[in-house]
């Protein structure tokens, strides 16, 4: 074996021992989704060593099960979750992970919509000839900023849980983190003010959190029913009730078919305006405050 | 003076109850301040409680004893469990806690297969075609009742029942395809699946029939494993190791009843499995998975049978689809086989002696899927494979187009030629018909009614 290899080779393996080592005073936390992992990030700080599964571009509703999701798996103390059936997928990676941390039941598996007032909670008997529905409610809930505080505090107990001498410091980071929220927070209702009543078309029906907190309603979904890919006659019926109601803009997920959302907002002198369903959906969306930030100003830029 | 003096005993002799009661007051105005206190620490705990959403309070793997939840030191759960951790009793707690009374504490769905084919006269008469005695029919392949869950905090159960029609027009028959429990809190990254199971042996084997991405299973698999693949009866079990890359090693004893491969059906002689998994993201677009496998059991007249197996599987998932769009997947076997071959050494017919014989052959297959809409793909299989013991080997193609009209139903149209060389016409002309050249259109119908896990890579 040449002298270089052998070099390179104990360099590497030197690397990934001090990497290891020094991963391994922080809490190793993976979350499904990029929302959950950049609130754990907020309120963990340096303590904590954060992964997600799903990227921001992709729909988190049906993610594929990659033997690097149960890589990802395998050393984390802690797996934070949407819940909701959001994610449920990541039973089958846990599974192929081989961590006794983070099996359904264990201390380690956290739940962060315990807490949540859930919106659209099927009050019928639910099933699939109304699309891919979700029985427990609409799980898209870490798109309204107004509920960070409840999921970061569930985000707390969990990590406090793990890391009880660090308790404090999480709820500092945490207070730290809602201050900016606040701010934040009093700078995107006043945007919205003027806006508040105004009616949009989604493509997904996962905006509901979002539109609630500003006031705004959605008045159609693209979709013809959740996940169901929309009929020729299902969007003749939406551009109608578009310009009858005067509706300025749809809102489309990144992972969606942003030419067909153009082509109908075109039809009814719309705007289709790409919001970050999760973080790092878009450019620019880079945290979570960034997120919500990117959405408030392409709704309000859009809407006038 | 001395009416001065009594003017002031008798104001102090009057006012000593007055400060008396004025320093009572005091006292008690203090006493009430704090319980005021009290009441506002109390009632803004509670309101912080109120709003502080509950927590899961169990905790397996906490020591007996211990109470667990928010302010307690839970153990790090990176060390592996000691062997007394494992033996202690531990705290049962409540499973899918968000499910409401009355409901199962365990999934549940159905999956619906149905396959239909048309092919030639000659072919259905020698019983050559891909669904043997099923040639010109339509019929349900696979109807699945798959029931799913966690049994306690330490193991999970699947099972499965599929009904289906074996043979032309006969009753349709009900049997239990899978039933197994998964060990999943064993340390040192290691998990143990016991029961009746499709093993995991390739990529393909472990695939139920409506979830492959063909119409048939792969001629080689079939040709190797029989027309169910490789199903057994026994323990299998895995181990990722802690690696800044992913690799699963698995190993399994089973009774070794396929009786195509096999066939034994002792575990005096077992069938002992193996596999190397591993994984590989070039970018966030491309992934690739590789693997190797290996079994190893007894024929039924004791003979050793080996087949080694090795896999492949490319996607191509441009960001932010939501399916891919190029998915190239290969599989290839080569079976170690010692069979009985009787030999006549004196030319009179009759067997005189029983020889060991070794047969070594092989098969593959390479498919090719595109996918360039959410609801259509088309692809193409490639299949080549000699036979476990008879000589002879054929090659097949199959063009197939497939239609989502949702997540949870599935329409699939395919063409299939298969091609067998001359040495297979003993076995493959029944009833004075040949089956060496067949020309076939398949169909198939999926549905799904339910829940159905995540698909795997």
């Amino acid at each position: 074996m040449p002298r270089t290899f052998r070099t390179v080779l104990v360099l590497a393996f030197m690397a990934l021992w001090v990497s290891a080592a020094s991963a391994a005073d922080k809490v190793r936390v993976v979350a499904t989704i990029p929302d959950l992992k950049a609130l754990t990030e907020e309120v963990g700080g340096k303590l904590v060593d954060v992964e997600a599964l799903a990227r921001g571009t992709q729909n988190a509703h049906e993610l594929e099960i990659r033997p690097s999701l149960m890589l990802k798996l395998r050393r984390a103390d802690l797996l934070i979750e949407n819940g909701l059936e959001l994610d449920s997928w990541a039973d089958v990676a846990v599974q192929g992970a081989n961590n006794p941390n983070i099996v359904r039941g264990a201390p380690g598996r956290v739940d962060v919509s315990r807490g949540i007032q859930v919106l659209e909670v099927p009050s019928v008997r639910v099933d699939r000839s109304m699309g891919d529905v979700h029985p427990l409610g609409n799980p898209h809930y870490s798109l309204d900023p107004g509920l960070a505080p409840i999921i970061t505090q569930n985000i707390v107990d969990a990590l406090a849980r793990f890391d009880t001498d660090h308790r404090v410091e999480f709820e500092k980071n945490r207070q730290a983190f809602l201050a900016r929220l606040d701010e934040a927070m009093a700078r995107w209702t006043r945007a919205m003010e003027p806006f508040k009543g105004a009616k949009v078309v989604v493509y997904h029906p996962q905006w509901i959190y979002l539109l609630s907190r500003f006031g705004l309603s959605q008045a159609a979904t693209l979709e013809d029913r959740p996940g169901i890919p929309a009929s020729p006659a299902h969007l003749t019926r939406v551009i109608r009730q578009m310009k009858e109601e005067r509706i300025k803009v749809i809102i489309v997920e990144p992972w969606n078919d942003l030419k067909l959302a153009s082509r109908v907002a075109d039809e009814a002198g719309a705007k289709a305006v790409v919001l970050a369903s999760m973080v790092g959906g878009v450019k620019g969306a880079d945290s979570y405050i960034g997120a919500i930030d990117h959405n408030v100003t392409a709704l309000v830029t859009a809407m006038k | 003076m001395r009416a001065m003096a009594l003017i002031v005993i008798s104001m102090c002799t009057a006012l000593a109850p007055a400060v008396a009661a004025a320093q009572d007051a005091a006292e008690l105005r203090k006493q009430i301040e704090q319980l005021q206190k009290q009441l506002d620490a109390v009632t803004e705990r509670l309101r912080r409680l109120e709003a502080q959403p509950a927590q899961p309070t169990p905790a397996p793997t906490t020591p007996a004893g211990v109470p667990p939840g928010p302010g307690v030191a839970a153990p790090p759960p990176a060390s592996p469990p000691s062997a007394m951790d494992l033996a202690r009793p531990r705290q049962p707690f409540s499973l899918y806690q968000q499910r409401g009374s009355g409901q199962l504490l365990f999934d549940m769905g159905i999956a619906g297969d149905f396959v239909g084919n048309i092919t030639q006269h000659n072919v259905e008469r020698a019983g050559g075609g891909t669904f043997p005695g099923q040639e010109n029919r339509f019929f349900p392949r696979e109807v699945e009742l798959s029931l799913f869950g966690q049994i306690d905090p330490y193991a999970s159960a699947v099972v499965r029942f599929e009904a289906g029609e074996e043979t032309r027009g006969a009753e349709t028959t009900v049997h239990l395809a899978e039933a197994y429990l998964t060990l999943l809190t064993l340390p040192y990254g290691t998990q143990a699946r016991l029961g009746q199971m499709r093993n995991r042996f390739g990529w393909s084997n472990e695939v139920h029939e409506h979830d492959l991405p063909w119409v048939d299973r792969p001629n080689v698999m079939r040709n190797f494993f029989g027309p169910e693949g490789l199903q057994e009866k026994g323990m299998e079990v895995t181990l990722v190791p802690d690696l800044p890359f992913f690799i699963e090693a698995l190993a399994g004893i089973f009774n070794g009843d396929n009786e195509t491969a096999f066939g034994r059906g002792s575990l005096r002689y077992p069938l002992v499995t193996g596999r190397l998994r591993t994984f590989f993201e070039l970018g966030l677009e491309h992934a690739i998975q590789l693997g190797m496998s290996v079994g190893s059991g007894y024929t039924d007249e004791v003979n050793r049978s080996t087949i080694l197996g090795w896999e492949a599987r490319y996607k191509y998932r441009p960001d932010g689809w939501l399916h891919p769009l190029l998915t190239v997947t290969g599989e290839g076997l080569y079976s170690f086989r010692t069979v009985d071959v009787g030999v006549d050494l004196d030319g009179d017919g009759a067997i005189d002696v029983v020889d060991k014989r070794q047969r070594n052959h092989s098969g593959f297959y390479v498919g090719l899927e595109v996918q360039p809409f959410r609801r259509w793909a088309g692809g193409v299989r490639y299949d080549w494979s000699q036979y476990p013991t008879t000589p002879g080997w054929e090659w097949a193609i199959e063009p197939y187009v497939s239609f989502w009209p949702s997540e949870f139903l599935r329409f699939r149209l395919a063409y299939k030629y298969t091609d067998r060389s001359p040495q297979t016409r003993d076995a493959f002309n029944l009833n004075d018909s040949s089956a060496r050249k067949v020309d076939e259109i398949l169909f198939q119908a999926s549905f799904i009614l339910g829940a159905h896990p995540a698909h795997p890579f």
